[in-house]
């Protein structure tokens, strides 16, 4: 039997003086996809966090393959094949283009590989393309979330957290992103996406776990998260 | 229709790139009028240039009749343009009512040095009748003491919507307002801002990429791409348009049933 | 002909200009890339490359040893090591906060560690034993390969070095995987993680390149100086500094060729500067100290008018928002009882202080403590600027100065009342601190900082000559005394006792005016732009005019308070009390025990004026009934240098409290007491709602 990818057993965080999740428990098999759904302030963005290794728990254990991880730093995590495209404009605002992407791949990747996975990510986005030499910080706004997300797009990592994927992108490059999903959960990357846009994420996700103030409320395959499911989650979500 | 905000041929280059190409667009009194675009396509230049954070390369803006194209942010501002923030900006360590009476204070220009020494620079109780009122009609007035960092990424966005309001805008300018906020909260900040909208009777300009909110919220449509415009006209009649199809929507089903209410 | 001479002097002064110029380069080079790798705005870079030319130095000199074994042990192992300590201890758990408290640890580094070399390996600096460089016979050998200008053979090897070491740092930049990660910890080192690259090793890698570079920049440039000095280090920084701006802090090439320019273009100035007071006298003064000043004119100049500067953004962590915010002031949170027993212990205390002051203290005592008041004063105005304004201002020490000296002229002329020339002399300084906004306010964070600091060493090399300001030659000779007021039948020189009671009032007066303001529409501007300056704009705030008037009465403030204080020492002691560097020290000092309250101010004030006879000189010690002046520990009292070591250590333990010590030991020492009176409040209001 193989070690899920990533497991959350009972994991507690903390953001400053609040708690943030209590209790989050979360397997994620080899080559599956799950879709944390939930409403603003319920600790999406924690377990991503969590699962990432940029929060640590306060309680509870994080295993990756079956090691515990739950003391690693951040860096360890990525070298496990975790890749995380944080939610946000999160580049190298004083990096080149091209250089935001080199940074990653060359880890990931190895010298050789890349030139090619450079021109992998320029063929996902045109955009970029067009602006390799240009200042990562000068990009609009979803130009960089375009950057932040070739970057785990092309590294086909084994296990990919996408926080807020479509926030701020225009309708017609989420289709596109959403696509790209799709075809790299066939060559065996799990996916671990947060969503506002249920519907995209249901789609795409075999499964779906429900996020309510800290706790996991619900979790099953997609096509029985009904329409009823999301709602309640939705109205009772506010504070 | 009276155009309250009008620019002529707004035109910006960042190192030889065009950001912009001539964009005209007006916006009437009381109207709300929504700005959308693909990635890059401009917005948030355009956006800055009203503002006055940028300055064009060439252009004018016209508010109220008035050329503000050589008036600095905060002069604009005094003009009677208010915004909000993609990214919330909100002031640290500042209660909720504590912010609303900083802009009420700039408004009303009562303040003077003499007055803080001489400690009467406290906020006077009309001034907090009038913070708590624009409280109430965005449903904060419980939360006037609490402190900024306590609040909902939503409840923040409404306290940048009231701070903006004590500065008495005619124009408000929306910056991706349902950015970070989930369904059920966007659609509340949309039903709040209509009511308010309703009763001050000021005009929007709104750049969204939330089509729902766009379709729903917005009377008139511009849609920018590549720094010019591409299409322009009534919200529902604009959405359709094929071309904005091609550069924006994609596959996205937009509802039908849009514009006015 | 007048062409030929001026074509021969032209090359000369280039050729005169490049020694220095290149040594600017040499520290404009290691300026940036420690700001490259670490994203620090490294003022300790002087005290780096002093402790490894004084190593050397020592190594060289006092063991005779030979140059490769001291040039190893100096530069490459006891530079990178120090390097190595000081990110583990201090920067990397900085990497995340402010430009501009980094700014203020590296200031009190610049401070604490050549005291604390100095004290570890027992070294110094005594004068006429002049420092040799790193090859044989270096400053006896010379080329001249124009026939115009002799290099000497250290000149050569610093120039050989700045090209050379260019070139490799902007080899490694450019080729290596390592440049990159250096680059990218600096701006956000969690993303760089999430990359998979361990940033701290990566930060400590940066470190200890960095800091090989100073020690080496140290080593070559110590022959330089006739005698070894660390604040001519720190001096020679500030001025290289603009070699470093003209690179924006990132361009190697940029900083090479702005430290030359520099050179170059003092010496050529210098050349070619006519004599106009020949023909006005009054600017006599002026050319005088035009030379010396150059530098800190140029490195204004550069800052205000190189656009690039101000174009420069702060790169934010994009992923900042994983920290929790920091915490609000305590007193905020404090419950209203707990408030009141504050209060309450406050006032005993200081009634306490107070009658030991007026009844039984004798006149050391008595001194001491109207110096800590006044002091107290003059930290206000840092309070305004720094903890309302959030700008780092480090020429208070001249406003402060401008204070004094106008009461001094104005007594010395005029014969005025001293306390109506305290006043004027605040209003100048107002005015002054006004002015000096106006150029350098658009800079923001460390450029200002920066900026600041260029004013308080002109102001220390020119407008201190004047004679119509610090008096000139003529304070040489006769000092530049002041006299205690006068005020009706009450005469504050009599008696020491009542000048503490004036230096009490004023104290009480300007801290009530401060939290006037801080309540009133100037202190929530001012807040409203420290959290925001879009938003804040976005409602019709002018940040310049805000900014400004926080400018202006701090100045106000730190003028009345130098008058206070020259007053008090019944003469202005410029050196002692208003040095630029002095003025480094306050600063400091304020903002890491608190510089947003009032009682921050107070206790800075304090520690300041009596941790030395306090604590260093044993006097705490002495007032034990077991213990007198006699039988104290015989390490008493304790050398001055320690207070300078301490004072570091403060510095690094605000690294841990960014929010400042007082702010962080108040909220521990009342927070469980705070939480029990809340859970008071509830349980009664929970009973008050059952019992209806």
């Amino acid at each position: 039997m193989t070690n899920p990818i990533l497991e959350l057993r009972d994991v507690s965080a903390e953001y400053g003086p609040f708690r943030a999740l209590f209790g989050v428990s979360l397997t994620i098999e080899p080559g599956a996809s799950l879709a944390l759904l939930g409403a603003n302030g319920a600790g999406k963005t924690t377990v991503a966090r969590v699962a990432s290794g940029l929060v640590s728990a306060s309680s509870g254990s994080v295993f990756v393959d079956g090691v515990d991880m739950t003391t690693k730093r951040t860096y360890e995590f990525a070298q496990a094949g975790l890749a995380h495209a944080p939610e946000g404009r999160s580049v190298f605002a004083t990096f080149t283009v091209e250089e935001n992407l080199v940074l990653s791949f060359r880890r990931a990747l190895g010298r050789r590989g890349v030139p090619a996975a450079v021109e992998e990510a320029y063929a996902l986005f045109p955009r970029l393309g067009e602006r390799r030499r240009q200042i990562a910080g000068t990009l609009s706004g979803g130009e960089q979330r375009m950057l932040s997300l070739a970057r785990v797009l092309v590294e086909k990592p084994r296990l990919l957290i996408a926080d807020e994927l479509s926030l701020g992108l225009a309708p017609i490059v989420v289709d596109e992103v959403y696509e790209t999903l799709s075809s790299i959960r066939g060559t065996g990357t799990a996916l671990l996406i947060v969503e506002q846009h249920v519907h995209h994420a249901l789609e795409l996700c075999d499964e779906v776990a429900l996020l309510d103030h800290g706790t996991i409320s619900w979790r099953g395959p997609s096509a029985e998260a009904t329409e009823a499911v999301v709602n309640h989650l939705f109205d009772s979500g506010d504070r | 229709m009276n155009a309250i905000l009008e620019s002529h041929g707004i035109t910006k280059d960042f190192s030889g790139i065009r950001a912009l190409n001539g964009v005209d667009i007006n916006v009437g009194e009381g109207e709300r009028v929504g700005l959308i675009g693909p990635n890059g396509a401009g917005k948030t230049t355009f956006f800055n240039c009203l503002l006055g954070i940028l300055t064009p390369d060439a252009g004018t803006v016209q508010f109220r009749g008035n050329d503000i194209s050589n008036l600095r942010v905060h002069k604009r501002a005094r003009a009677g343009i208010g915004r909000t923030f993609q990214r919330i900006e909100l002031f640290s360590d500042t209660s909720v009512r504590e912010h609303l009476l900083i802009a009420e204070r700039v408004h009303n220009g009562s303040g003077a040095f003499w007055k803080d020494l001489l400690g009467m620079g406290r906020p006077t109780a009309v001034e907090i009748e009038r913070c708590d009122d624009v409280l109430e009609l965005l449903g904060l007035r419980e939360l006037g003491d609490e402190p900024i960092e306590a609040l909902s990424l939503g409840q923040g966005r409404l306290v940048e919507v009231g701070r903006a309001l004590m500065t008495e805008p005619r124009l408000l300018l929306l910056d991706e307002p349902s950015s970070g906020l989930d369904r059920e909260e966007t659609a509340a900040l949309a039903a709040t801002l209509r009511e308010v909208q309703a009763e001050k009777g000021f005009a929007i300009l709104l750049v969204e990429h939330d089509v729902e909110l766009v379709s729903k919220f917005t009377e008139r449509l511009y849609v920018l791409d590549f720094g010019s415009l591409i299409a322009q006209g009534p919200t529902a009649e604009t959405l359709s348009d094929p071309a904005v199809r091609r550069a924006y929507l994609g596959t996205l089903e937009v509802d039908s049933e849009v514009g006015s209410d | 002909m007048i062409l030929a001479s001026f074509g021969e002097d032209l090359i000369r002064a280039i050729l005169q200009g490049t020694p220095p110029g290149t040594v600017y380069a040499l520290i404009g080079l290691g300026f940036v890339l420690t700001y490259k790798t670490s994203g620090v705005f490294n003022l300790a870079f002087g005290a780096q490359a002093y402790i490894s030319a004084a190593m050397f130095f020592k190594a060289r000199q006092d063991w005779e040893w030979g140059i490769v074994p001291a040039l190893i042990l100096s530069v490459f192992v006891l530079a990178p090591a120090i390097g190595l300590i000081l990110e583990r201890l201090i920067f990397r758990n900085l990497r995340t906060a402010s430009a501009v408290s980094k700014l203020v640890i590296a200031i009190g580094l610049s401070v604490a560690l050549p005291a604390l070399f100095e004290i570890v390996a027992d070294y110094k600096p005594v004068a006429g034993r002049s420092p040799t460089g790193i090859v044989p016979n270096g400053s006896s050998v010379f080329y001249d390969p124009l026939g115009v200008y002799p290099f000497s053979r250290d000149e050569l090897a610093q120039i050989a070095v700045a090209v050379l070491g260019m070139l490799l740092l902007g080899a490694i930049f450019r080729f290596t995987a390592a440049g990159l990660a250096m680059r990218a910890v600096v701006e956000s080192p969690r993303m760089t993680e999430l990359a998979g690259i361990p940033a701290d090793r990566i930060s400590a890698l940066a470190w200890a390149i960095s800091s090989m570079f100073a020690g080496m920049a140290g080593v070559l440039i110590a022959p330089r100086l006739p005698t070894l000095i660390s604040t001519d280090f720190f001096t020679l920084v500030i001025v290289a500094m603009a070699a470093a701006a003209l690179g924006r802090l990132v361009s190697l090439p940029r900083a090479l060729i702005g430290g030359l320019g520099l050179g170059w273009f003092i010496a050529i100035f210098r050349t070619f500067l006519p004599r106009w007071s020949d023909d006005y006298t009054w600017l006599e003064p002026f050319e005088d100290n035009l030379a010396p000043s150059l530098p800190f004119v140029v490195l204004f100049g550069v800052l205000v008018f190189w656009p690039a500067i101000r174009r420069s953004i702060d790169a934010t962590d994009p992923l900042s928002g994983v920290d929790p915010p920091p915490p609000a002031l305590a007193s905020s949170t404090r419950h209203p009882l707990l408030t009141m027993q504050t209060r309450a212990f406050g006032v005993a205390f200081f009634l306490l202080v107070g009658w030991l002051a007026f009844f039984r203290a004798d006149g050391r005592w008595v001194f001491l403590l109207t110096q800590a008041v006044i002091l107290s004063i003059i930290y206000l105005s840092i309070t305004v600027i720094t903890g309302f304004a959030g700008q780092i201002s480090l020429c208070q020490g001249a406003f402060a100065a401008i204070g004094g000296f106008t009461v001094f002229q104005m007594a010395d002329r005029y014969d005025m009342s001293v306390l109506l020339a305290a006043l004027i002399g605040a209003f100048i300084a107002a005015l002054v601190g006004a002015l000096l906004s106006l150029p350098v306010l658009r800079l923001g964070g460390v450029w200002l900082a920066i900026a600041t600091l260029a004013f308080a060493f002109f102001f220390d090399a020119v407008m201190v000559q004047a004679s119509w300001v610090g008096g000139g030659g003529t304070a040489l000779l006769s000092g530049t005394e002041v006299p205690r007021p006068v005020l009706g039948p009450i005469d504050f020189g009599a008696s020491d006792r009542t000048f503490l009671a004036l230096a009490i009032v004023v104290f009480i007066i300007v801290a009530i005016g401060v939290i006037q303001l801080r309540e009133g529409t100037i202190g929530r501007t001012l807040r409203a732009l420290r959290g925001s300056e879009v938003a804040a704009e976005s409602i019709g705030i002018s940040p310049a005019r805000a900014r400004i008037i926080a400018f202006a009465v701090s100045a106000f403030i730190a003028g009345l308070g130098g008058a206070l204080l020259s007053m008090q020492q019944k003469n202005v002691n410029y050196s002692t009390n208003f040095s630029p560097v002095a003025a480094l020290f306050w600063l400091v000092l304020v903002v890491s025990l608190s510089a947003r309250t009032v009682e921050g101010a107070g206790q800075a004030g304090f520690a300041f004026a009596l941790f030395g006879p306090l604590i260093l000189e044993g006097s705490l010690l002495e007032w034990l009934p077991f213990l007198n002046e006699d039988n104290l520990p015989s390490f008493f009292p304790i050398s001055a240098k320690w207070r300078f070591v301490l004072f570091g250590l403060t510095a690094i333990q605000f690294a841990r409290h960014p929010e400042g010590m007082l702010e962080f030991g108040k909220r521990r020492a009342t927070h469980k007491r705070n939480e029990r009176y809340y859970a008071r409040d509830a349980a009664r209001a929970a009973a008050a709602e059952l019992a209806q």
